[in-house]
């Protein structure tokens, strides 16, 4: 059965790879200089992140705002994003480029597999141009507990400016540090900064916090600031 | 159609037992060193429960599902008073603020302790939260949990009362 599976796998994946084509996204526009590629976590686009994107326009920020799993039909894991078209996704960031603005990129969660996978099929002059936000991003092939964990390989990233955002409520927070020098193994360059007093997804928990809906409406400002810090602002 | 067949194609194949839950079975290895304070101050490790059963449990006060379970691990510790298992919960990366507030809320009677700088939760390769390591009366890793059970009831009670039955001269 198992191997029934994987060959029904291996087919559909080299018919989709077969031809690269721009996933659908929704797009925020503005007159700004600015553009952010906002691409959702495995839980999907949340109604805050679109109010975010509509605020970032307001401000001359345009959003493109890519929900990959509902754009792929695939189903809401984790794991999924790693089977979107890492060909698609190079596409999707040359044709941001193409734009003329100065690009920024926010993945969050395990989206930020397709993204880095992505910005390492980019030729090195292309990965300069853009900078990357990556909201607690997963990372791990196996996190098994009493073992070492283990990274997904992400391909050169030699050039590309990373900022990691990673809640200080995360169960991943106190393994930033391995986190941090895995992608500087890739060549990327790294920063990070904890976000105190939230946690993963805090713009559309459940329960939420009274602290965490106000920092929700104010990711806006937040990723402002970060496009600053990366320099494309 | 092409999306629709890596669809149908990635559903069929990550879908299956991809979140089996349950407790894992491990080979008896000797547990990682914990070293940790209680709420009093005191510093604690796992010399201070040898002989015992122990259940220890990585939760933060941050964690609804951490929370859920807590409860019935307080149900369990009144269910086998007197017998030789200790219930012992290690907030994982926290200060005493957060969870000196969130026992005010909820009576516990087992021993809190605290891992405000992390290194107990790497020390032991705690990845999600809540995480439990069932412990034999020899401190080795018997048994796994990630994520929350009933601890008074079904599977995790099943495999307690038979961790307390395992003779403590000769364990398995």
């Amino acid at each position: 059965m198992h191997f029934y599976k994987l060959l029904i796998l291996v087919l559909a994946v080299a018919v989709s790879s077969a031809r690269a084509e721009l996933p659908d996204y929704q797009a925020f526009t503005a007159q700004g200089t600015h553009l952010l590629l906002w691409v959702s976590s495995e839980r999907g686009r949340a109604e805050p992140e679109v109010q975010a994107a509509q605020k970032l326009a307001t401000q001359g920020v345009e959003v493109w705002s890519l929900d990959p799993l509902y754009a792929y039909f695939l189903p809401q894991l984790s794991r999924s994003m790693d089977a979107i078209s890492q060909q698609d996704m190079a596409d999707w960031l040359r044709s941001a480029l193409a734009s003329g603005k100065r690009v920024s990129v926010l993945a969050v969660s395990r989206a930020a597999v397709p993204v880095l996978r992505a910005a390492a099929l980019l030729e090195p002059a292309q990965r300069r141009q853009i900078g990357v936000v990556l909201m607690y991003p997963n990372l791990y092939t196996v996190a098994e507990p009493l073992a070492a964990p283990d990274y997904l390989d992400l391909g050169p990233l030699k050039g590309l400016r990373v900022r990691i955002l990673q809640p200080r409520r995360s169960a991943a927070t106190p393994w930033l540090p391995g986190l941090v020098e895995h992608l500087k193994v890739y060549g990327a360059t790294v920063e990070s900064v904890v976000l105190e007093n939230v946690r993963e997804g805090y713009w559309a928990r459940e329960t939420p916090t009274e602290f965490e809906i106000a920092e929700g409406r104010r990711m806006d400002g937040l990723l402002l600031r970060e496009m600053k810090a990366l320099g494309q602002k | 159609m092409t999306k629709l067949v890596v669809t149908l194609a990635l559903a069929l194949f990550l879908m299956p037992g991809a979140y089996a839950a349950g407790f894992e079975a491990r080979e008896p290895a000797l547990a990682p060193i914990l070293n940790a304070r209680d709420l009093s101050g005191t510093s604690r490790s796992l010399a201070d429960y040898r002989g015992k059963v122990v259940l220890l449990n990585f939760w933060a006060s941050w964690c609804p599902p951490c929370l859920r379970e807590m409860p019935s691990m307080e149900r369990l510790r009144v269910k086998m008073a007197g017998r030789p298992l200790e219930i012992v919960a290690l907030a994982s990366a926290e200060g005493p603020n957060d969870v000196k507030a969130f026992l005010s809320k909820m009576k516990l009677g087992f021993p809190i302790l605290l891992d405000t700088d992390g290194s107990n939760t790497k020390r032991w390769k705690v990845f999600a939260l809540p995480t439990s390591f069932l412990l034999d009366v020899k401190g080795r890793v018997r048994y796994v949990l990630t994520g929350p059970t009933e601890w008074d009831e079904g599977e995790a009670l099943k495999i307690i009362e038979s961790m307390l039955e395992e003779p403590s001269d000769q364990p398995k």
